[in-house]
């Protein structure tokens, strides 16, 4: 039961972070239409600030996060302004940002590994103590890493920060003018740039700090972008792609997926890495849409 | 059927008849119960105000749309219900209202796709290379040009798409529409955006491939243009045909009147 | 009005193809004795890295055709690479089939394989289908790393060697005469592809689908085709790849490179042939250029050129060669911008 426990604590946070990495992908996809398959190399980013600021200068946790927010804010808007941005405005097809973005993916993993060399980096906890107990529930004690826990509470700020800023702010309601017509909204006077800045510095800032979250334990490595990519767009197509609460939902399924096969199937435990692509899959396959629909228009 | 007995006798049969055709989206009706035919040679204009279900018709006999009910057959042969490229291998091509060219094909090139139907030579002979396969090729290349000509476009046979003009784009959907060597051209408001100048000659066109037997159907919104080049017209209302028959008969009908004016009196009445 | 009544229906015969099938047949010829023969000119060393060479530019071109013909999006390319190769080892070594045998049941599994993946995918779009082959790519990894004694885990598998060929042993530049047919067997067939009806349709495809299917353009069953034969001249290619270092094992296949072959075709010209087989010389010679410079990290290099080519010159390097030879190409492939 312990265990059991253990591994619902688990899967949850781990469920989070790719949750964290399809929101971040939503964030940019929907007003912009453009596909970021370099989100997961955000993440890398967001971890190996944190191992620069945190490990390296050691700074008080809370000064090198707000530090790693304004990096990541950085990366994500010179990001758009030199791969988006003028092809966006030059009337290139599709493919082209999607392309340019495909380069710059390669650029940020090959520019870490080559400042911080192929080993993994390590980066620190946020609080001192690694595990907590949290009372006795139906008999058992709730225990889990603690990290476990900071994630899921992070990503829970984060998803709701995000469910606000669309459902309540003006802004939010920008964005999704633009996602549904982008023309339409452009002569209702919205400023299209500053939303495409701001999608995708908010994308990579949500990417990041999935990678920070992540990244104590599993330490920070040029290598780890790709399968969070992969698996941040799993959720979303297994979520759906129209709502906020589709990328939790998505990763969580994904997660537990993922932790069910390799507890308690009969595969070697190197094949849990095959699950989320399995299901990726199947879903393209028979529901491309996802779980969650779009919400329909309030007429 | 027709209201009025017309001057073309139906002694040949039917090319494409339309029997009993409906179309449902959820509780509308765009299309209902809809009987007409289009003889050999013949150019018919189906007509009718907006939402009257043209557009809707167009798109089954196209295979682009599937029908609730009814039945179309092409020389006898059902076809209702076809995807789109086996109603072209059947011989039914159409122009796109909006010019849908291959831009990253020359004016030729984009004809020589038109034939696609016509190149039957398995994938194994293509890839092994051959006589057979390279004078299909090259049959089908001077076809394409004599096409080109034919619509008026030779100064642009090897021009790209982008340097025509929306007037010269619509003649390049006719030549690459004709080069499937069709039984039925269909024709999807090919006076839109065109100039009086490109529609007299569209017109022409269109005048020259009836006389070789190909028949043609046209939805169109310009009267003028219609009119004088359609050899009968059907009128639809609401999903309904109102009207069948000559071009002054349907313009004396009363019932094609008040379709598009409204009921006599409303006007005055402001309503 | 210009035109006769013969325009709308089919016209008889066409020119005399005849003398035009065999000069093009004394040109392959020529070009074959003439890229065979240089490997008897080159060190070791130098024939090893031609012989990636020619398989690089065997991949770019299949992959163009898929990609910038077709419009396929698809990071499954280098897998089939992979499948051909360890097929061919697995069926040789492991099932002792003879050669022949064991090549035709390898580009047999590749077609299965590859039709498997096109039949569902071709509903797919861009994106969509990009992550489709991008997780079977990744599928494929796992397979390869949990395959246990069949596929080697992740040791993968060594010290095999090719048998011999009627009696012959082919070792050393024999077999790069070997790499030089299937690489150029590869071109013409491509080539024959896209200069026929059935590559019009291809690129009609990728231009409008709509309008391509009605002109009789048999959609989902084209790009199923164009998927299906791309992965199978990828996975011949693997096959040949094989016995280059005889050794095959997971990294080699890994998504570092399904990349790059992508990079090759955007780089050297998106939908033209010429631009394929330019921008894999480019990409593959680059490294050996840059490695005193810049170590190991020409990936690097890579990503700042991709993006530099999309940015300022999205025809690629070929489009270059056109601006400056002024000629305008009516039929321009697809090209990114």
């Amino acid at each position: 039961m312990q265990d059991f426990l253990e591994l619902i604590v688990g899967a949850s946070a781990t469920g989070c972070i790719y949750g964290l990495v399809a929101l971040s992908f939503l964030l940019m996809t929907r007003p912009t239409g453009v596909i970021n398959f370099a989100v997961g190399e955000w993440a890398m980013v967001g971890a190996f600030a944190g191992f620069l600021f945190l490990s390296e200068w050691e700074w008080p946790y809370p000064l090198g996060v707000a530090a790693i927010v304004l990096v990541l804010l950085a990366t994500g808007w010179a990001t758009e302004r030199i791969a988006v941005r003028p092809l966006v405005e030059r009337g290139a097809p599709e493919l082209a940002p999607i392309l340019a973005l495909l380069g710059m993916l390669v650029i940020f993993r090959e520019s870490i590994s080559l400042w911080f060399g192929p080993d993994p980096h390590p980066v620190p906890y946020p609080f001192e103590f690694a595990r907590v107990e949290i009372g006795p529930l139906f008999g058992a004690s709730l225990a889990g890493s603690n990290q476990s826990f900071v994630i899921i509470a992070s990503t829970l700020v984060i998803f709701f920060l995000a469910w606000w800023f669309f459902e309540r702010t003006l802004w939010g309601k920008c964005f999704e003018a633009v996602a549904i017509n982008r023309r339409g909204a452009a002569l209702m006077g919205i400023n299209l740039s500053r939303v495409t800045s701001l999608s995708f510095a908010a994308g990579a800032v949500v990417a990041g700090l999935g990678g920070l979250l992540v990244a104590p334990n599993i330490s920070a490595h040029y290598l780890m972008g790709i399968p969070l990519a992969i698996q941040g767009f799993t959720a979303l197509v297994v979520g759906g792609p129209g709502r906020v609460e589709g990328a939790l939902l998505g990763g969580l399924l994904l997660a537990f997926a993922e932790q069910l096969t390799v507890r308690y199937a009969p595969v070697p435990p190197g094949y849990a890495f095959g699950v989320p692509l399995i299901l990726l899959i199947v879903f393209l396959l028979v529901r491309p849409t996802g779980l969650l629909k779009a919400r329909e228009a309030r007429v | 059927m027709s209201a009025v007995a017309g001057s073309t006798p139906a002694t040949a049969p039917a090319l494409l008849e339309v029997r009993g055709l409906s179309k449902r989206f959820g509780g509308l009706v765009a299309v209902s119960d809809l009987d007409f035919e289009v003889l050999p040679g013949e150019i018919l204009g189906l007509i009718g105000p907006n939402g009257a279900g043209k557009t809707t018709t167009f798109s089954m006999i196209a295979g682009s749309l599937g029908a609730s009910s009814g039945a179309i057959r092409l020389a006898g042969e059902p076809i209702l219900g076809l995807p789109p490229h086996q109603i072209a291998a059947r011989g039914i091509m159409r122009t796109f209202q909006h010019n849908m060219p291959f831009p990253s094909m020359s004016v030729a090139e984009n004809v020589l796709v038109g034939m696609h139907c016509g190149f039957r030579g398995g994938l194994w002979r293509v890839m092994l290379g051959g006589r057979a396969a390279q004078s299909a090729e090259a049959a089908g290349r001077s076809r394409a040009g004599e096409l080109v000509d034919f619509v008026g476009l030779r100064e642009f046979r090897h021009a790209g798409v982008a340097s025509l003009s929306f007037g010269q784009g619509r003649l390049l959907e006719t030549a690459r529409a004709l080069a499937g060597e069709p039984k039925l051209m269909l024709f999807d408001e090919p006076a839109a955006g065109l100039t009086l100048a490109e529609c007299a000659r569209l017109a022409d066109i269109i005048r020259g491939i009836a006389a070789r037997g190909i028949s043609v159907l046209l939805i169109e919104h310009d009267m003028h243009f219609l009119l004088r080049l359609v050899q009968r017209v059907v009128v639809l209302n609401f999903g309904r045909k109102i009207a069948d028959g000559l071009p002054h008969e349907i313009q004396d009908n009363a019932a094609v009147r008040e379709a598009y004016l409204g009921a006599p009196g409303a006007l005055a009445a402001g309503t | 009005m210009s035109g006769d009544a013969s325009v709308l229906r089919a016209s008889g015969s066409g020119e005399q193809a005849g003398r035009g099938v065999w000069a093009g047949l004394a040109l392959w010829l020529l070009a074959a004795m003439l890229l065979s023969g240089v490997a008897f000119f080159l060190s070791s060393y130098y024939n090893d890295v031609y012989r990636k060479l020619l398989l690089w530019v065997a991949l770019a071109l299949s992959y163009n055709f898929l990609f910038g013909i077709s419009g396929q999006i698809a990071f499954s390319h280098f897998a089939f690479y992979g499948i051909g190769a360890y097929s061919v080892v697995i069926l040789l070594f492991q099932a002792n089939l003879p050669l022949p045998l064991a090549i035709v049941l390898g580009v047999l599994l590749c077609v299965v394989l590859a039709l498997v993946v096109a039949i569902p995918s071709t509903r797919l779009e861009g994106f969509y289908l990009g992550l489709a082959t991008l997780a079977f790519a990744q599928l494929f990894l796992v397979v390869l790393n949990e395959g246990g004694s069949v596929t080697g885990g992740a040791g993968g598998l060594a010290n095999y060697r090719l048998p011999p060929v009627f009696g012959m042993h082919l070792t050393g530049p024999w077999y790069t005469v070997v790499i030089v047919v299937v690489t150029l067997a590869t071109f013409a067939i491509l080539l024959r592809l896209d200069r026929s009806w059935f590559g019009r349709a291809c690129r009609a495809i990728q231009d409008n689908e709509v309008a391509a299917a009605a002109m009789g353009v048999n959609v989902a069953r084209t790009k199923i085709i164009v998927f299906t034969v791309t992965s199978a001249l990828a996975g011949i290619a693997g096959m040949v790849y094989a016995f280059v270092d005889n050794t095959v094992n997971p990294p080699i296949f890994g998504l570092e490179n399904a990349f790059l072959i992508l990079f090759m075709v955007i780089v050297g010209g998106s939908g033209r042939h010429a631009g394929a087989i330019i921008g894999a010389v480019l990409l593959y010679l680059l490294p050996f250029v840059l490695s005193p410079l810049i170590g190991h990290h020409h990936a690097l290099v890579f990503g700042v050129v991709m993006l530099g080519v999309i940015l300022f010159q999205p025809k690629g390097l070929i489009g270059i060669y056109d601006s400056l030879r002024g000629r305008r190409r009516a039929a321009a492939g697809k090209a990114p911008g």
